[in-house]
């Protein structure tokens, strides 16, 4: 399993960083205007869109390594959460495209988006 | 084949330069939110867009010149990811890649100049110099910078290899880098890279880097390396702005797509 690559100060994110929390749940509307709801998962899900800028040629081909180890949105790695520490064992990246800018010498940018799957 | 040219300056693009890698992956969700994932590993692409400014004449006409010879989209040709080390497998020198001479043994898990454990140590117990290279598909007339970490238990002279060049560069006791830029034969559709280690002599090294440029960049890890041919253009038109004399500005979108 590929393990996600921190940067060279050992920080996996850069602000402005955002985690989203997502529920999954379904709404029936009846005519009277009630409604009955219900959850149609397990828990929530998480993701987090890491935008990274001023990366070195490393660092970059560090991610670009990662996402070729992952096959893109394939593979799953456990990946640990910036904001509390905690280990979630079944994470993927969002999208099978990684677009990464050298705008000059060690000033590399890219955006991942890491999304806990089901199960 | 047809390669792509490198710039007057030996570099092969101009910042700022956009690569995006996309690989194809089947998911059939679930409606509890799970999902069932199968990679196509053949469905693999990878798109640069090089942008050039202040371009000099001779330099647009090897531009246009190659647009001509490939026919826009029609033809494939070798291109060299700028921001690749070319070698495969450049973090593990027992993977058949690498060629070694017979007297030449080598030994992984040597503690690394980057705090790791990813140097290789090369022992040469023959009588002559042992070498450690790989050749690859690319142009014998480009401009290539060979470089690498390296350490020796005593001063030892490594000799360095691209192409027809070959030079000798003292290895200290403590970790530094040796570079070497040079060319092949320009006629020739392949270049070898090597590291050769004088009898006797036992020497450490890291972080093995070829790029197809005249200096050596910071060092980037590789396994699959950064020679792709078959690459072909995006577009079928090449848009040439000119800002002054003997300076022209443009871009060129490449794409390399495994299953093509």
């Amino acid at each position: 399993m590929a393990t996600f690559p921190t940067l060279k100060t050992h920080a996996a994110m850069q602000y402005p960083a955002t985690r989203q929390v997502r529920y999954q749940n379904q709404a029936l509307r009846f005519l009277d205007g009630t409604e009955q709801r219900y959850r149609d998962c397990a828990g929530p899900l998480l993701r987090w869109r890491i935008p990274l800028s001023l990366l070195d040629e490393g660092e970059v081909a560090a991610i670009e390594q990662f996402f070729a180890d992952n096959q893109g949105a394939f593979g799953s790695f456990a990946f640990t959460d910036p904001w509390d520490g905690t280990v979630h064992p079944n994470c993927s990246l969002e999208t099978d495209t990684l677009q990464t800018t050298a705008s000059g010498e060690m000033d590399g940018a890219t955006v991942l988006t890491v999304v806990e799957n089901r199960g | 084949m047809l390669v792509y040219p490198q710039l007057g300056t030996g570099a092969l693009s101009q910042f700022p330069f956009r690569t995006v890698r996309r690989t194809r992956t089947v998911v059939n969700a679930a409606l509890d939110g799970s999902s069932v994932k199968v990679a196509d590993a053949a469905g693999a692409m990878t798109d640069w867009t090089l942008g050039y400014t202040a371009l000099s004449d001779a330099e647009l006409a090897a531009l246009e010149q190659f647009f001509a010879s490939a026919q826009g989209t029609l033809n494939g040709f070798t291109f060299l990811d700028p921001a690749a080390n070319l070698l495969a497998w450049s973090g593990t020198l027992n993977q058949p890649a690498w060629v070694r001479d017979p007297q030449l043994s080598i030994a992984g898990g040597v503690a690394d100049p980057a705090g790791g454990s990813a140097a290789w140590s090369l022992t040469n117990s023959g009588a002559a110099p042992q070498a450690i290279s790989q050749t690859l598909p690319a142009p014998g007339g480009y401009v290539y910078c060979l470089s690498a970490y390296a350490r020796a238990t005593s001063a030892t002279a490594v000799t360095m290899v691209v192409g027809n060049s070959q030079a000798g560069r003292v290895v200290q006791t403590q970790w530094s880098r040796i570079v070497l830029a040079g060319s092949g034969d320009a006629s020739a559709a392949e270049i070898g890279f090597g590291l050769q280690v004088p009898a006797g002599a036992q020497v450490d090294v890291f972080g093995v880097q070829a790029e197809p440029q005249a200096g050596a960049s910071l060092y980037k890890p590789s396994t699959t390396g950064g020679v792709y041919q078959n690459a072909r253009l995006r577009d079928d038109q090449l848009a040439v702005t000119t800002t002054g004399l003997s300076r022209h500005s443009c871009t060129v979108n490449i794409t390399y797509v495994n299953h093509l």
